[in-house]
């Protein structure tokens, strides 16, 4: 296994009175690709927001690449720069091109000349399969395909880990593979991911790590096959049951 | 017998009734330059600083719920008992200034808040302070969608500054009633006055419509 990238301990969260996580622990290596499921509401989309900071912890801490960035003085703007995030309903910026949209970041962030930071922007956008539409308003682009910018636009900023907020959760049924297609591409080249997903197929076969999550706890852990196929837990084995879609008489 | 139009008079005066539009321009461009920076400045401290805002509530409601005419008349006849004499120009820019800031301030805010807090986080998550969130991702979006209704505020200005004849500004519609009472001539007077008006503000509207229609963002 590689150095510990993620490390998250004993997290608590609430929102008033909402108890959304309940003793969070979770460490990811280098390399990892970890799904995690659960039931909506178990707290899994806050979770992601927590490790970048999006959403304060009430207690408990988490460590990016050895930065304790739920400490008070902690620069949550240098630490961002290596989380990339990919958003549940994309986030683009409509205002700007989509090849702008993937080097604003590189431009904003890390000063880096426009020249150099759109030669990037056009690399990547041919990486995750959009060379020709740089110059396209993210309106003009499919739901797939602006997701594949949004991969673009995180990949830009050279993440160490990069978080999947249900990535293909908002897309029309035959626009999910090509965005699981392009994160399959990025797992196989090694990056780390967390990719909160309904998508069990993806798990099965391009997680390392599956994380099942109940009702602001992770429930079990374990490889896809481990996980999915032999879950230990009744929780784990009811949510699995309710995704097959039977339509019981 | 019909009435006998004379429109010499109009033609004998013209110059000192387009001696006015340097008023009406002055007024319009210098309260509109203070009322943006107001406007934008009250925008930003009442989302900043929520505690300040019932302060905030009040004069903005006071300026929108009464007429210009009245705070014109208020402002130049009033703050004089408590010391603060401007002349009437000034006192037409100062009035001007506060109802327009009452309102931009309110079409600032909007534009702001609605922009989704997605954007904030997209930017936020790539490493931005929320300063550069601001500059690069809200603000450029936000404008986009202040300028077609800040445009028409634009427009009405122009034409309200017609109120400030009522504190004597020499601007155009105060040097027509001067001419309409020394010339026993209003309809001629008035017409050509409506006319210049037209011609001048038809083309603004044309223009912000075009210029709205430019920065429109599609989403």
């Amino acid at each position: 296994m590689g150095p510990e990238i993620l490390k998250i301990s004993d997290v608590y969260k609430q929102f008033d009175t909402h108890v959304v996580l309940r003793g969070v622990t979770l460490t990811v290596h280098r390399g990892e690709v970890v799904a995690v499921i659960g039931p909506s509401g178990s707290g899994k989309s806050t979770l992601l927001r927590c490790v970048n900071g999006l959403e304060r912890i009430d207690s408990g801490d988490i460590w990016v690449s050895g930065d304790h960035i739920t400490s008070a003085g902690a620069d949550m703007p240098r630490i961002r720069r290596k989380i990339g995030m990919v958003f549940q309903h994309f986030n683009l910026f409509p205002h700007m091109s989509v090849v702008r949209n993937v080097a604003v970041g590189p431009m904003t962030v890390l000063r880096k000349p426009r020249a150099e930071a759109y030669e990037l922007a056009r690399r990547l956008l041919d990486r995750v399969g959009l060379a020709g539409k740089e110059n396209a308003a993210p309106y003009q682009l499919s739901g797939g395909q602006q997701q594949r910018v949004a991969i673009a636009r995180a990949l830009a900023m050279d993440p160490s880990l990069i978080l999947f907020d249900e990535p293909t959760s908002a897309l029309d049924p035959e626009l999910v593979n090509e965005v699981l297609l392009t994160m399959r591409e990025l797992a196989r080249q090694g990056m780390t991911m967390i990719v909160v997903t309904h998508e069990i197929s993806f798990a099965e076969q391009v997680a390392s790590r599956v994380v099942m999550f109940d009702e602001g706890k992770i429930v079990e852990d374990g490889t896809p096959r481990e996980v999915l196929k032999y879950p230990r837990q009744e929780r784990t084995q009811t949510f699995l049951k309710q995704l097959e879609h039977v339509i019981e008489p | 017998m019909g009435y006998q139009w004379h429109f010499g008079v109009v033609w004998d005066n013209l110059p000192f009734l387009l001696a006015g539009l340097e008023d009406t321009v002055a007024l319009t461009v210098v309260s509109m330059g203070f009322g943006l920076t107001l406007g934008l400045a009250i925008a930003l401290i009442r989302l900043k600083f929520p505690r300040v805002r019932p302060a905030i509530v009040i004069y903005v409601e006071t300026f929108r719920t009464t007429p210009l005419l009245v705070q014109l008349i208020w402002i130049y006849d009033v703050l004089p008992a408590i010391g603060l004499r401007f002349d009437p120009f000034w006192s037409a820019i100062l009035a001007l200034t506060l109802n327009l800031g009452a309102y931009l301030s309110e079409i600032f805010r909007a534009g702001i808040t609605s922009i989704p807090m997605g954007q904030t986080h997209a930017g936020l998550a790539l490493g931005m302070s929320t300063a550069q969130v601001a500059r690069v991702i809200v603000l450029p979006q936000a404008v986009r969608r202040i300028i077609p209704p800040l445009a028409s505020m634009w427009v009405g200005l122009f034409k309200d500054t017609s109120l400030a004849s009522a504190i004597a500004v020499a601007e155009l519609s105060y040097r027509a009633n001067v001419l309409a009472v020394q010339t026993y001539r209003p309809v001629e007077i008035l017409t050509v006055v409506a006319a210049i008006y037209f011609v001048l503000t038809y083309p603004q509207a044309r223009l912000t419509y075009w210029i709205s229609n430019l920065v429109r963002v599609r989403e």
